[in-house]
């Protein structure tokens, strides 16, 4: 729920339930005023009555209005109390009830008691009453409407600045570059919060340019301590009258250390794809590249008695920096080869907009979603690095190729689609 | 054959020389840029081994040096650094070859020998083993004159034993070599190929040169 809604709707509750009950409020004070008003002008009535009977010793001539009605009755010896009341009576002509306020109280005229009943129709405080709650549900309804027009064009309009900030934190992304421009705000909410979300990216893009650069660093000057290892093996190995166990030992050395600088060398190149550092591009023959590193493997293509079957468009060419487009395409024949099974099949299409390589292989164990991640190996296996397929998809991220893959029919099919 | 490390990370630079000695090279080591450029400036080398980073300057600097005194030398860089801009950098200002930290000492020593023979190929394209003799400007390969056909991974092959004689050679550098470093993890693949170089050098009439080294890998030897 939008927290305007959600304001809108307490408020509105709120307005509502205050409405109504001040509505209660009034109806009551304003019927007990009018009551009290209608009871004194009753008193006026019945000071006149007396006066008159004080004066002339005699009944004045009843009055019956519609609103204003006296009876004298005749009362004997009936024990009489003055009296407020309200009551209906039955209008035959309207065929309704009709309040009326009435005073009861006694009178001597010539030594006989009588019963005076003055009554005052009610009729125009019930109208007064249905006025004030028509004005109130009208300004439930006013105020309905105005929040909503509110809410239409006063509030979204309040709240831009806003939802252009949470747009601009959504779009962020560290390796992209974009940096935040927040829209400015008189608010003074927003503009703390802009205030905020700037330190805070700001914080943010700093802490990973520092780790950027660390593990540039690092991973460079861990070049050096292995070329002396390495170095050191392979001068330790020439000795003569090395015994096969040390001989042993220093191979297996040896190949960790390889295993090391290659680890090490495929962390670099990621950093640097993502320090954007291969910014020179050029028209990249695709055609040529695949059919020549298809070539240069050729001897371990037919080791392993793996059938090429090629449908290569030719000229096929890409925008793009030459060392990556290298890789991009020495790391998807390596993977066909690399993970095919003896007698296998390799099937390279390449058109000018889709380059799709399929291999035979065993199934896959892990998720093929994960497949692009960093060290992620189907199985345990020491030889492969886990970071062929994550340099892939680093290229096709770069220059905005969609990267698939997919395994039916005993075919894993790793596509690339150029435009988008 | 005379050589120059200019490298400033001493224990390397040992390795270097004292696997290159085997060689018959001549090797002197230069630590820093000052000592790298008086080095140059006075004497001639086969081959300069470049470090790019150096204490006191960048070793392209050395580099621009030599090009503008018109030196001859063969100037091979090492760097650490990996980085694409260094390649292209100092390939266009003049260097022969550009091999990055770190590696097999094998890989050096082949792209050592690779450059000088460039560099001296009036009349010394030709290497010889025994009877073996190999053309590097035809890249064609003869046994006691009469023609040997070998595939191109096998000739290139037999040029890096021949590069690395009486060496004991790794088969992960034998892998990198053939393949680059795309291919890593695949070594048992090179015994195939190391088998048919062998039989087709025994059949023309050769001893057998290549010996598996138990555990390592090879060694071309007499």
């Amino acid at each position: 729920m939008k927290l305007l809604s959600k304001y809108n709707r307490v408020n509105v509750i709120a307005t509502i339930i205050v409405l109504l009950l001040s509505a209660i409020f009034y109806y009551f004070f304003i019927k007990a005023a009018l009551i009290h008003q209608l009871d004194k002008n009753l008193k006026v009535e019945e000071r006149e009555i007396t006066d008159f009977i004080k004066e002339n010793k005699q009944l004045p001539e009843p009055t019956n209005y519609k609103d204003e009605q006296e009876e004298f009755i005749p009362s004997g010896n009936q024990k009489i109390n003055r009296r407020f009341s309200s009551i209906d009576i039955f209008n035959k002509e309207h065929k309704e009830n009709v309040s009326y306020r009435q005073l009861e109280f006694p009178v001597l005229v010539a030594g006989n008691q009588y019963k005076i009943l003055i009554r005052k129709s009610q009729v125009e405080t019930e109208d007064l009453i249905k006025l004030i709650l028509k004005i109130t549900l009208g300004m439930v309804l006013i105020l309905l409407v105005t929040l909503f027009l509110i809410n239409r064009f006063f509030l979204n309009k309040l709240w831009k600045p806003f939802n252009t900030t949470l747009q601009q934190i959504k779009q962020f992304n560290l390796s992209g570059r974009n940096n935040i421009n927040l829209e400015q705000s008189k608010i003074t909410e927003f503009t703390e919060l802009n205030h905020a979300v700037s330190i805070m990216t700001n914080r943010v893009s700093q802490d990973y340019d520092e780790i950027k650069n660390f593990t540039e660093n690092a991973s460079h000057e861990i070049q050096t301590p292995l070329a002396i290892i390495k170095s050191k093996l392979e001068l330790l190995s020439q000795s003569e009258n090395l015994k096969e166990e040390q001989m042993n030992t220093i191979q297996s050395v040896y190949e960790a250390t390889n295993r090391l600088s290659k680890l090490n060398q495929s962390l670099i190149l990621l950093t640097k794809i993502d320090n954007q550092q291969f910014r020179e591009s050029e028209e990249v023959n695709i055609s040529i590249l695949i059919n020549k590193h298809l070539s240069n493997y050729e001897e371990l293509i037919a080791a392993k008695l793996i059938t090429i079957k090629k449908n290569i468009e030719d000229n096929v060419k890409m925008n793009m920096n030459e060392t990556l487009a290298e890789i991009l395409i020495a790391n998807l024949i390596t993977n066909a080869i690399k993970h095919n099974i003896d007698k296998g099949i390799i099937e390279i299409t390449l058109t000018n907009n889709r380059l799709c390589i399929s291999n035979t292989g065993i199934p896959l164990e892990c998720d093929p979603s994960e497949l692009f991640e960093r060290f992620k190996k189907d199985k345990v296996s020491s030889e492969s690095l886990g970071l062929g397929l994550s340099i892939v998809k680093k290229i096709c991220e770069r220059y905005g190729y969609r990267i698939n893959y997919n395994y039916s029919d005993l075919l894993h099919t790793t596509s690339i689609n150029f435009w988008l | 054959m005379k050589i120059l490390i200019i490298e400033d990370e001493k224990e390397l630079s040992e390795s270097i020389a004292t696997y290159l000695k085997g060689e018959d090279y001549v090797c002197e080591v230069a630590s820093t840029f000052d000592k790298a450029l008086e080095k140059t400036e006075l004497y001639d080398y086969d081959c300069i081994l470049l470090d790019i980073t150096l204490p006191g300057g960048s070793g392209l600097e050395i580099l621009r040096e030599l090009k503008a005194n018109n030196k001859m030398d063969g100037v091979l860089i090492i760097s650490a650094r990996n980085s694409l801009d260094d390649k292209v950098k100092g390939l266009t200002l003049g260097a022969d070859d550009y091999l990055s930290k770190p590696f097999h000492l094998s890989e050096l020593s082949a792209r050592i020998a690779a450059i000088i023979r460039r560099k001296n190929f009036d009349g010394n394209s030709l290497l010889k083993f025994h009877s073996i003799s190999i053309d590097t400007v035809a890249k064609l390969v003869s046994v006691n004159n009469k023609p040997l056909e070998l595939t191109r991974k096998e000739y290139e092959l037999l040029l890096y034993f021949v590069s690395n004689k009486k060496r004991v050679i790794s088969k992960n550098a034998i892998a990198e070599h053939l393949w680059g470093d795309d291919m890593e993890g695949n070594n048992d693949f090179i015994y195939t190929h190391i088998k048919n170089l062998r039989k087709k050098l025994i059949d023309a009439g050769n001893a057998d040169y290549i010996k598996s080294v138990y555990g390592m890998g090879y060694k071309f030897t007499d």
